[in-house]
């Protein structure tokens, strides 16, 4: 198609004026802030790198580190609105810095934990118990829930902590007083270092 | 290591425009009264579809085709209800004409250009919706023939063959006007 055929093409189908376009793209934005859910996000310097917060309406939903902005937008609900709000992560920022500078062990922040199956819950409750500077193996966590021969299952489920330092799933170790794996970003190191801070590791070297 | 998925915000934010001048030129072409507000009421109905039908689509699939291809199928709809209607094609009065002659132009070229216009208007109008739609993604909004394909839920060849078959129908009708 030559140029002069696009141009009379372009001519006759011709466009939208722009108030049209800016009228329709403002309704649709107005419907899409009424039907999604929104949730809010910040990024905050902590000892592992830079620490991604997220939270919807009910509470802290997402915490991730160790990955870019982007990836961490897209483990987020693709349908959900995401906000970078400060403001509204001012509380449990506030706290993980305490908490990297030794001076909070442990954390008051509403939780969501909507993303996670039942026996994932279950697992992550009984994580929340294990006292700071202490670990569990996974064979005590799955007596702990009632299921003592769960202990893969409890390590699995571990890995689908949504919101890892605030449930601390770092404090569950394997039975032989290896450190077991850590799915949350840098790995084991991370595991290693969070431990370190909290003080645990000593009981480790003691055959926990 | 894959791309990370795209958000649905991302698909409002990027195509929205894109998908409104493809639903208005659509209706502007097969002469709806009012194709700036059913323009309008399409892009809502394309960005509620595509919100209800998001978890289905896969990680790899091409966004930007699979929400032309919802609004064709929403212009579809709407252009049997025109055609139903026995919509005659007219110069809306918010269509914005671009005209690409100089401002000096005598009052009588500017009548036969608005009559060259309307003329080519009615052709594309006369086109089957497939030729009709597959001419403005490919050569209005930019499409490649993979994604014209994906929109047409047609193979590439079958789109080639809408695009050309449309075109060849527009300059036949209009020998001596296109080109």
């Amino acid at each position: 198609m030559d140029a002069n055929e696009l141009a009379q093409l372009e001519e006759a189908v011709a466009s939208p004026p722009e108030e049209a376009v800016v009228g329709s793209r403002r309704r649709v934005a107005d419907w899409f802030a009424r039907a999604a859910p929104l949730l809010e996000w910040d990024v905050v310097s902590s000892p592992l790198g830079p620490l991604f917060l997220a939270a919807s309406s009910r509470g802290l939903c997402n915490v991730d580190f160790g990955l870019s902005e982007a990836s961490f937008l897209a483990e987020l609900d693709p349908l959900a609105r995401t906000e970078h709000s400060p403001a509204a992560l001012a509380s449990i920022a506030s706290q993980l810095h305490d908490y990297f500078d030794g001076s909070r062990t442990g954390f008051d922040v509403p939780l969501d934990l909507s993303s996670v199956t039942p026996f994932q819950l279950s697992v992550l409750q009984a994580a929340r118990t294990i006292p700071t500077g202490t670990v569990w193996t996974y064979g005590q966590l799955a007596r702990a829930i009632g299921k003592p021969r769960a202990s893969q299952a409890v390590g699995q489920a571990l890995g689908h902590n949504p919101v890892p330092i605030v449930i601390p799933c770092h404090r569950v170790i394997a039975g032989d007083g290896s450190l077991g794996g850590y799915s949350g970003g840098g790995g084991l190191t991370s595991k290693r270092l969070l431990l370190n801070l909290e003080g645990a590791l000593p009981d480790l070297a003691f055959g926990l | 290591m894959t791309a990370p998925a795209v958000r649905f915000e991302t698909l409002v934010e990027r195509h929205h425009d894109e998908i409104y001048r493809y639903l208005w030129r659509v209706l502007h072409t097969s002469g709806g009264p009012e194709p700036a507000l059913e323009a309008q009421d399409l892009a809502q109905e394309v960005y509620l579809r595509a919100y209800r039908a998001f978890g289905r689509l896969r990680k790899d699939s091409n966004h930007r085709a699979w929400l032309y291809k919802i609004a064709t199928n929403c212009a579809y709809t709407a252009l049997k209800r025109g055609r139903r209607k026995g919509q005659q094609t007219v110069d809306p009065p918010d269509g914005v004409d671009r005209i690409t002659v100089s401002e000096a132009q005598l009052p009588e070229q500017q009548v036969i250009a608005h009559e060259r216009r309307e003329r080519v208007r009615r052709e594309i109008a006369a086109l089957p919706p497939k030729q009709q739609t597959a001419v403005v993604m490919r050569h209005l909004q930019g499409l490649d023939y993979t994604q014209v394909a994906e929109a047409l839920d047609c193979s590439e060849d079958s789109a080639r063959a809408n695009v050309y078959q449309g075109l060849r129908r527009l300059r036949q009708s209009l020998a001596g006007e296109l080109g």
